[in-house]
């Protein structure tokens, strides 16, 4: 099971892509303010991302590897040109397609602009979904076996 | 008093609107359209937002049915109420659904019920991630964006007695056209303030149920990689400020507290074994 797990988890975590730096950033030995500077990037500098934690991501940035904070980044060779990251949306694309493989199995259109204009209501499918909700109590319990727990946080000032 | 202030407001608006030209105008149709007015112009209460919002989530249920798989839309319902539950309106008949749709998509309905499409799922990578874009959705509840759109829509596309009735009575042929609108909605999309304010506040309600904060942002990193092109995200690219311009705003506003909580649990392998096994 464990195996299984790892199987699953390490495409997404061994994953290198492509990505810029959006702002002149200190590439961090560890994912936090007060680590060690490994070096310093420019904006625009090329990386490639590796895993991200919290609110950090693993980078190449040429021979050096190190963290940059995770809003610093965005994706696509060439940062704001469009045309280098058609093409890697597309591998992405395939290459998530390829990992869920249900994609290709259905024959559902989906959920596009000309469905939500012809849409009749379905009564049966709203009483399915009323049927799938959980009591407050529940969600709890489900929470607290995640090892969540809450706080009282703020709303920021408008 | 209220039925005079009513009145004068009425003729004050007259001009603008060619079905009120005074000619025509009996006294019993003006009552009639002060009445509509009035219901049309009032707060919407719960339980018209409960029912506006079970009609139009019928409709969105039949442009695109629920995934069959049970176990999946119990995990997706634990996770929203459970965050819906720190939420300003903890006791809304809360309902969350995956819709079996290939496309990335999230639609946020009056009176607690929230859909995510099964495509926009299979992009996401850990429950931190899940609960980002529900706790997203829940403010849009939580704020009332939707049916302060639709109650506005309402009064621009039907007549006042006509909007009156529709908001308040079930079965009319103005309600029906009140519940096309309201679907349609979520083909124009909502104001680009709404969908910044629900960045905000959803980083909020991640963080008050004890999420990584970082949830919302990376699906966003994630969406900001896919061609705006690729028909699977056209119409969310369409309907949502583009999500390098909310990653920066994010980064902008709420850089500390995202910061603050980024160390709470992610729950990777419980998102897996919950979502992807299944298949």
């Amino acid at each position: 099971m464990r195996l299984l797990l790892l199987a699953l988890l390490f495409p997404l975590l061994g994953h290198a892509e492509p990505a810029t730096v959006i702002r002149a950033t200190e590439l961090k030995s560890a994912p936090a303010s007060d680590a060690a500077t490994v070096s310093q990037l420019a904006e625009n500098a090329a990386v490639d991302a590796l895993e991200r934690r919290g609110g950090w991501t693993r980078v190449k940035a040429g021979s050096a590897e190190g963290w940059v904070k995770m809003l610093a980044l965005r994706y696509g060779a060439g940062g704001t040109t469009k045309r280098g990251d058609t093409g890697i949306a597309q591998v992405f694309n395939v290459a998530r397609t390829g990992s869920s493989g249900t994609q290709v199995t259905t024959g559902v259109r989906g959920l596009d602009e000309e469905k939500l204009a012809n849409a009749q209501p379905n009564p049966a499918e709203l009483e399915k979904l009323n049927k799938f909700a959980v009591e407050r109590s529940a969600a709890a319990g489900f929470a607290a076996k995640g090892k969540l727990s809450a706080h009282q946080v703020d709303y920021p000032k408008p | 008093m209220m039925r005079v202030l009513l009145l004068v407001g009425l003729f004050v608006a007259a001009p603008a609107g060619a079905q009120f030209r005074l000619p025509d105008l009996n006294v019993n149709r003006l009552v009639d359209t002060v009445k509509g007015v009035a219901k049309a112009t009032h707060e919407i209460d719960e339980n018209e937002e409960i029912a506006i919002g079970n009609d139009v989530a019928a409709r969105l249920l039949g442009a695109a049915p629920l995934m069959s798989d049970i176990r999946v839309q119990r995990y997706v319902n634990n996770i929203g109420r459970w965050l819906a539950s720190q939420s300003e309106r903890p006791d809304l008949p809360w309902k969350f659904g995956v819709l079996d749709a290939p496309q990335l998509n999230a639609f946020a309905v009056p009176g607690g019920t929230i859909f995510i499409t099964r495509g926009l799922l299979e992009k996401m990578q850990s429950e931190a991630e899940l609960a980002g874009v529900l706790s997203h959705e829940i403010v849009h509840v939580v704020r009332k964006h939707h049916l302060k759109a639709i109650q506005k829509g309402a009064l621009t596309h039907l007549s006042a007695d006509a909007a009156g009735a529709a908001l308040t009575s079930v079965n009319s042929e103005a309600r029906s056209k009140l519940i096309s609108f309201g679907t349609e909605m979520y083909s124009r999309g909502l104001d680009k303030g709404d969908e910044f304010e629900a960045d905000r506040l959803g980083v909020v309600i991640a963080a008050r149920g004890g999420y990584d904060t970082y949830g919302l942002p990376a699906v966003l990193q994630t969406l900001q990689r896919m061609d705006a092109k690729d028909s699977a995200v056209a119409l969310m690219f369409k309907t949502h400020p583009a999500p390098g311009e909310r990653l920066d705003l994010l980064a902008k506003r709420m850089q500390p507290l995202l910061d603050s909580y980024s160390s709470q649990p992610q729950l990777r392998e419980r998102f897996v074994l919950q979502t992807k096994t299944s298949r």
